[in-house]
């Protein structure tokens, strides 16, 4: 069995920050974790090609790294993909993850990482293949390889895989038919009894879980900032350029009022399925508030407003996507020196 | 979070800050109100 193995420029063996920017590189043979990897992959395994990156370089460059990576992994003739395990390195996890998600969809051989639960890259790619909780403690890196190679192996043979709790993955939400003794009613009636009684019992339904996310400071001084309107409530120049979806949007878009004083109606419309629209088509400000932060601007109340709304629509949008939004529309009020955003949400 | 003191509870869902049954200049204070109070919600710490 061939194996490839992905690793970024700290594992590697290439060095710390100061080597992010790197580009893609191929050794022959494992290396770092990959030597760890091998022989708990059994006999008749073998690292064949490892792949290092610096995490920066395959963020920034994801089209042309993956691009690389494939071809690499491909003429390697490999039966099995691994990345990582990536613990809570934001960059890698990202990296790792879009290069599963490619080796999975284009290649077709199974694939296999590890990550914190709070890694971006878990939330992004959890529910598109296996990944195993690794933890945020690089320490346990035995621990979490052996994890990876026993839920390879099952993948490789096609055995069934157990529940996250017994495989150590984090869950994909996947739903799937089990045979059981006692019928829905009877289980409700036990895990009532139990809350009431204060025992343990385990819901059948996931809640969602929210990561806690730190409130940002206070803004310190408004006459000397840069404030930004975001919104979630689908509004668009008209004919939508950037094809904004009306339900669990995937896209969202950043439009410029510069220079004006008020949104037209006519400039406008509305891409969100989950509202009555006609207010705010006849006047969008009444979504986007640009009259007002245009006075308040012209009244020295804030520094200055951003040249650029920043619009998608919020409705029926798993949380996977909204927080990768989330973040992209972060980096890009960043970018543009933003110090403060007011969203309006429907 | 429901009672967060970076939430401003807007005019209802279909038109946030706005109002179609009050005057275009009734709405306009409505909107600057909401506004300067999100403004102040910014310059507050977050509880």
């Amino acid at each position: 069995m061939r194996v490839v193995h992905y690793l970024n420029q700290f594992f590697g063996g290439l060095g710390a920050e100061e080597r992010a920017g790197g580009s893609l590189e191929a050794r022959e043979g494992p290396v770092g974790p990959g030597k760890l990897l091998e022989p708990l992959l059994g006999s008749s395994a073998q690292v064949a090609l490892t792949l290092v990156c610096g995490d920066n370089y395959a963020v920034e460059n994801q089209d042309a790294f993956i691009l690389a990576a494939l071809e690499k992994i491909r003429s390697a003739n490999a039966d099995l993909f691994v990345a990582g395990p990536c613990f809570l390195a934001g960059r890698y996890g990202m990296a790792a993850g879009a290069l599963c998600a490619a080796v999975q969809s284009q290649i077709g051989i199974p694939v296999m990482t590890g990550m914190a639960r709070e890694n971006p890259g878990a939330d992004l790619y959890r529910e598109k293949f296996y990944i195993i909780d690794s933890g945020e403690n690089a320490a346990k890196m035995r621990n979490v390889l052996e994890q990876m190679a026993q839920l390879a192996h099952k993948l490789l043979q096609s055995k069934p895989i157990g529940a996250p709790r017994d495989e150590g993955y984090i869950p994909r939400g996947l739903i799937r038919d089990e045979f059981v003794e006692k019928p829905a009613g009877e289980r409700l009636v036990d895990m009532a009894l139990a809350k009431f009684r204060g025992e343990p019992f385990e819901s059948e339904m996931a809640p969602a879980s929210f990561a806690a996310v730190p409130m940002p400071p206070a803004v310190k001084n408004l006459r000397n900032a840069k404030v930004m309107l975001i919104t979630d409530g689908g509004l668009v120049p008209k004919g939508n350029p950037d094809r904004i979806q009306g339900s669990a949007a995937t896209r969202w878009g950043a439009y410029s009022v510069k220079d004006r004083a008020a949104l037209r109606a006519e400039d406008y419309e509305i891409s969100h399925g989950g509202y009555d629209a006609q207010f705010v088509r006849q006047d969008p400000d009444r979504l986007v508030p640009l009259d007002v932060m245009r006075e308040l601007e012209n009244d020295g109340a804030i520094g200055a407003l951003c040249d650029e709304f920043i619009s998608t629509s919020g409705l029926a949008n798993p949380l996977s996507n909204t927080r990768r939004m989330g973040r992209e529309m972060a980096e890009k009020a960043r970018s543009l020196g933003v110090d403060a955003i007011i969203l309006t949400s429907t | 979070m429901i009672g967060a003191n970076r939430l401003v509870l807007g005019n209802g869902i279909v038109h946030v800050v706005g109002d179609a049954t009050i005057s275009a200049d009734e709405e306009k204070k409505l909107r600057r109100r909401l506004i300067e109070k999100a403004l102040a919600a910014l310059q507050s710490d977050a509880r």
